[in-house]
């Protein structure tokens, strides 16, 4: 037992420190030399890495899809926008760009979420859509021409750069945080089974606005520090449905209810997207589509628990001796057969 | 507004209601027996729509006719995405958000493939009769939203008489009530899954070969339609086709009327509201006032 014990107590103390060496080097990168091109790419993708652990929030921890995060993300970007081309301090407006959407998703969740579950998810595409229209017509987000954001002070492409990484670092805390707590327990209970979790003592109305109120924080945040780096938004951009289907798309990918899998999802959208989306942006979409649809059918744990069966794959050979693992595969093969017959 | 704007409006109201019974039952069947509720509809509707463009562009079919030519090509369809995807679900009686992703992802894909093929241009059928009116006094019709009218009244009423008089129609109307049950009096769910899947697809692409007619369409056509779908299968009550009628005839009639009010900008967000409206005040749909002094009678 000592024998077994030894090796996975270090691997569990490897598995926290991981994190951290992670964050460490991503924040010594700029100092190592970067060029303005990879440090973009990065913040990008540290972006869409912070959206697609809010939409976990709500989608992973608690089972509530939503096709409606284009409206915390496009409220954010258009908080900070308006805030930052007043003079407001950028990391002040930043909060507001937190605050705003996640007291809108209140109001969007007080009457969605008498729905349940894919009836849910069709009243967020509703939001979405009246939003887009209603912000395309507005004085203010300077309607479809959209909004040029006036910074008083110089770019410098490494406080960008720090900012987003700060930014999704603490998305993952957050959702390490809730995870762990009481009340991601009590999330995952909503998620497994409604009407049993109500019958436990948690109260799924309340929790679920809860948790769309901090996705949607984080959301917006993600959506103000992309504004103020882009200089220039519009409704049709922040606030389209397309917005949304990426948000949704990167967490359900990369493995949804997980947080890693949905920092996975982040990265890999942020660098493929940087790769394809500009050149081809219909096989983009096309193949995320093909992949979302395999994902459902073949891995619904999607690309983060493809990569834990293929690291437990390579890792069974060295406790076992060659002839069991060999057994112990067939077993496996014997027991998937009579699964799916 | 005179009585005469007043019956232009109404007239232009159920002309509407026709057409968005049509788009709406497709869904509603496919939900009642299977409890999937399908997104991709919108992108079937989409190629429904390109269906009766490019018949018409290249043989000259006129579209109405490439409207109903729709119905056994998007039903050999439906058969054969059943057959590569649908059947490998897990059987629920419950909605789950992995039927609903699933079909997500394959709206993508139709999406997509439509950019890829047809580009991102908006395209419309113009045909003589796109213009041209019927007019009664100071009444004017769109003869070409009437023909659009009857075609739809005649799918539903197709739809109707296969629901209520075939023994298919039985064998989805008990998976509808009660899928267990169903299965255990000898329905071959199965097949009838299969079968409704196939209508539900058809319908869709009737649908957008329709619409085609009415309205300009890029590959992203189906999604505003997809809304009101939904709205009309809450408003109906979800599982009857009469409902999707009355829940079809009630959104046709805001959405037409709110042009008194409200500015025509901010036309599409009314069926989100209606949808806000509903929902709190009956979540069981208009149908649940009815069924429930039914069930007191």
């Amino acid at each position: 037992m000592t024998v077994a014990s030894a090796p996975s107590r270090l691997e569990a103390r490897a598995r926290n420190l991981l994190p951290w060496l992670l964050l460490a080097v991503l924040a010594l990168l700029p100092s190592a030399g970067l060029t303005a091109n990879i440090t973009r790419l990065l913040f990008v993708t540290f972006v869409w890495v912070t959206t697609s652990l809010g939409w976990n929030l709500l989608g992973g921890f608690a089972g509530q899809v939503s096709f409606g995060f284009a409206v915390f993300y496009g409220l954010g970007a258009y908080t900070a926008a308006l805030l930052i081309d007043r003079g407001v301090n950028p990391y002040l407006s930043f909060v507001f760009a937190g605050v705003i959407p996640a007291v809108a998703s209140i109001f969007i969740g007080l009457p969605t979420f008498r729905l349940r579950g894919p009836y849910f998810a069709i009243a967020t595409i509703g939001v979405s859509e009246a939003t887009r229209v209603i912000m395309n017509n507005l004085a203010i987000t300077g309607g479809a021409s959209g909004y040029r954001i006036m910074e008083q002070r110089p770019f410098r492409q490494v406080e960008h750069y720090y900012t987003a990484l700060g930014m999704a670092a603490l998305a993952v805390a957050v959702s390490f945080l809730i995870q762990h707590s009481k009340f991601g327990m009590g999330l995952r209970a909503i998620k497994q089974d409604e009407a049993a979790a109500a019958d436990l003592g948690v109260n799924p109305y309340a929790y679920k606005l809860a948790i769309h109120a901090v996705a949607a924080a984080l959301t917006g945040i993600a959506g103000g520090v992309l504004a103020r780096y882009a200089a220039f938004i519009n409704p049709q951009g922040v606030f389209a449905f397309q917005t949304s289907v990426y948000i949704l798309l990167m967490p359900v990918i990369g493995g949804i209810g997980t947080v890693w899998g949905a920092v996975l999802g982040g990265v890999v959208f942020g660098v493929v997207e940087e790769q394809l989306v500009a050149n081809f942006p219909q096989i983009h979409l096309l193949l995320y589509g093909a992949l979302l649809i395999l994902i459902i059918l073949l891995e619904p744990d999607g690309l983060a628990g493809l990569l834990g069966k293929l690291y437990r794959r390579l890792r069974t050979p060295k406790r076992t001796d060659g002839s069991t693992h060999s057994g112990s595969r067939e077993t496996d093969e014997v027991l998937r057969r009579a699964g799916s017959g | 507004m005179t009585l005469v704007d007043f019956l232009n409006l109404l007239i232009a109201a159920l002309l509407l209601a026709g057409i968005y019974a049509v788009m709406s039952v497709g869904m509603t069947v496919i939900y009642g027996v299977m409890k999937i509720v399908n997104l991709a509809h919108a992108g079937f509707m989409m190629m429904g729509a390109y269906f009766a463009y490019e018949l018409y562009e290249r043989l000259h079919v006129d579209p109405i006719l490439a409207a109903l030519l729709a119905f056994p090509f998007f039903f050999l369809v439906g058969i054969a995405i059943h057959w590569l995807l649908v059947r490998w679900l897990p059987h629920s009686d419950r909605p789950t958000l992995q039927s609903l992703l699933l079909m997500f992802g394959l709206w993508l894909v139709l999406q997509n493939i439509g950019y890829l093929v047809w580009g991102n241009t908006d395209r419309s059928i113009l045909t003589p009769r796109t213009l041209s009116v019927i007019e009664m006094g100071p009444i004017t019709i769109s003869s070409l939203r009437l023909v659009v009218f009857v075609a739809a009244v005649g799918c539903m009423a197709v739809l109707e008489i296969a629901l209520s008089r075939t023994w298919f129609g039985r064998s989805v109307r008990a998976l509808i009530q009660n899928r267990y049950a169903g299965r255990i009096v000898g329905v071959d769910d199965e097949k009838t899954a299969r079968l409704t899947f196939g209508m539900g697809i058809a319908f869709a692409g009737v649908a957008g070969a329709l619409l085609a007619t009415l309205y300009s369409f890029d590959p992203d056509f189906g999604r505003p339609f997809l809304l009101r779908a939904f709205v009309i299968i809450v408003l109906g009550g979800l599982e009857s086709v009469s409902g999707v009628a009355l829940g079809a005839l009630i959104l046709a009639l805001v959405e037409t009327f709110s042009i008194l009010f409200l500015p025509a900008a901010y036309q599409p967000a009314i069926s989100f509201a209606l949808l806000v409206v509903v929902l709190v005040v009956l979540p069981g749909g208009i149908a649940s006032l009815w069924a429930k002094r039914r069930r007191l009678a």
